[in-house]
């Protein structure tokens, strides 16, 4: 018990006075506003140094961006976030959208890092252009997930899936990662969406917003996308019914 | 008779020298420490206010820092704020998390009360009243001097905690409760013990008193 109130006391004194008020509300260190004339209010930050942050270790790192860096990328990022009105963000708590570079988790490249309790979205602005506003997308859906785990269950979701097939056990734990779109989708419209039952619904989700008629049509043609489609569709309308996908 | 002996150079420098070492001696030792030398005092009674009720004086070590509430956009809160101050609740409690031209808090009566400080746990305590619901609106700007409802991680946990802003917040601006904002003193809360190294002061300053100007 001593060795424990040391320990807090320890950490407690020695936690470092961040003179910034943006790192009350995201835990995140080197971060100074970029934009904050959303109209659905979502406050954009930008890493003016670099940052490590995590729980446990600092697992997660990014870089900070420039002008330059943000200049060319900022109209795609916010016409992306814009898809998405004030009433559904408030409802799946999503309030700061990080811009930074060179994001990583773990030491694996990450297009983007959702945090449902700090209301926060860290987006890696240098992510493979090929899928980056997709990207956006696919994060967001993790908030909304964490925000409504009851709508999204795994196990109903599986069942969509040919018998005998196994999701890995964690997102990173195949050589899976690619996210172009499959010739012969089967069910998974990427090899990532073969990893997990959240990134397969991300992946979905993340087409539904960049790439709807592409889906639609894909889905004609195979059933368990047809219905995983469906499915998600439902669970999102069941958090907001006037929501816009596309 | 007397001779009288001409001062060389060299014993003109080293009486330059030892004034300019006694000024930087009394610099140090008596000017610097006196953190209220340069600070102005405000004495509320000799300032016409329009609403009266809704002002509160904290009173600390450098003199009073008049704060204007806000009952209007934050009616719980201010209501919870004033049965507080009026109580004296606030007084000699300590401002434990200082943060250097960014913000000071206090507010913590469990556990920040003078002579009775608990580092281990102060920030966390509670007043006894219970917690209050968030009242946040996006028209009230989080500026340099705002108080507001210092909360934890979640909203509707608001106590008794609060907190000054030293700088401008735009983000605080629909994420807190703000309750008021200072009018008069704001350059007295420099003046509060901080430490650049971390959040949490050791040695913290007190709230002397924390009044109504009409009780």
């Amino acid at each position: 018990m001593r060795l424990f109130i040391i320990t807090f006391l320890f950490l407690k004194i020695f936690s470092p006075a961040y003179a910034n008020t943006i790192y009350y509300l995201t835990k995140i260190p080197n971060l100074e506003i970029h934009d904050l004339t959303a109209s659905n209010g979502i406050k954009y930050l930008k890493a003016e140094k670099s940052f490590k942050v995590g729980f446990r270790e600092n697992n997660v790192q990014c870089k900070n961006v420039n002008e330059n860096d943000i200049k060319n990328k900022f109209d795609i990022i916010k016409k992306n976030f814009d898809k998405y009105d004030k009433k559904f963000l408030k409802k799946i708590n999503l309030r700061y959208v990080v811009l930074c570079k060179n994001l990583k988790v773990a030491e694996i490249k990450t297009a983007g890092v959702p945090n449902h309790d700090m209301k926060t979205l860290i987006v890696n602005i240098k992510f493979d252009e090929r899928y980056f506003e997709r990207s956006m997308h696919h994060e967001l859906f993790h908030i909304v997930e964490d925000s409504y785990k009851d709508l999204f269950s795994y196990k109903e979701w599986e069942k969509f899936n040919s018998p005998g097939f196994k999701y890995a056990k964690c997102s990173t734990c195949t050589n899976k990662l690619d996210l172009s779109l499959i010739n012969d989708t089967k069910g998974f419209l990427t090899e990532y969406s073969m990893t997990t039952a959240s990134e397969d619904m991300a992946e979905i989700f993340s087409f539904l917003m960049v790439g709807k008629k592409k889906l639609e049509d894909i889905a004609l043609s195979d059933s368990v996308l047809n219905k995983k489609t469906i499915f998600l569709k439902s669970a999102i309308l069941k958090i907001d019914n006037n929501f816009k996908f596309n | 008779m007397i001779e009288k002996v001409k001062q060389t150079t060299s014993e003109k420098l080293l009486l330059v020298l030892f004034i300019i070492l006694g000024i930087i001696t009394f610099y140090i030792f008596v000017v610097l420490p006196q953190k209220c030398l340069f600070v102005k005092n405000y004495d509320p009674k000799k300032i016409f206010f329009k609403n009266p009720e809704n002002i509160a004086v904290l009173n600390i070590n450098c003199g009073n820092i008049i704060i204007k509430l806000y009952p209007n956009i934050s009616p719980k809160s201010v209501e919870r704020f004033k049965m507080l101050v009026a109580s004296g609740k606030y007084d000699n409690i300590a401002f434990h998390r200082v943060i250097k031209n960014v913000l000071v808090q206090s507010g913590d009566l469990e556990f920040g009360k003078k002579d009775n400080v608990n580092y281990l746990y102060i920030g966390k305590g509670k007043s006894g009243f219970g917690t209050i619901k968030s009242e946040l609106n996006d028209d009230t700007e989080f500026k340099a001097g705002t108080v507001g409802m210092a909360r934890t991680n979640k909203l509707n946990t608001e106590d008794s905690q609060f907190f000054i802003l030293l700088e401008d917040a735009p983000l605080f601006k629909g994420e807190y409760t703000p309750i008021g904002q200072v009018v008069y003193g704001l350059e007295i809360l420099d003046t509060i013990t901080d430490d650049h190294r971390r959040e949490y002061v050791l040695r913290p300053d007190f709230i002397k008193s924390f009044k109504l100007l009409i009780d």
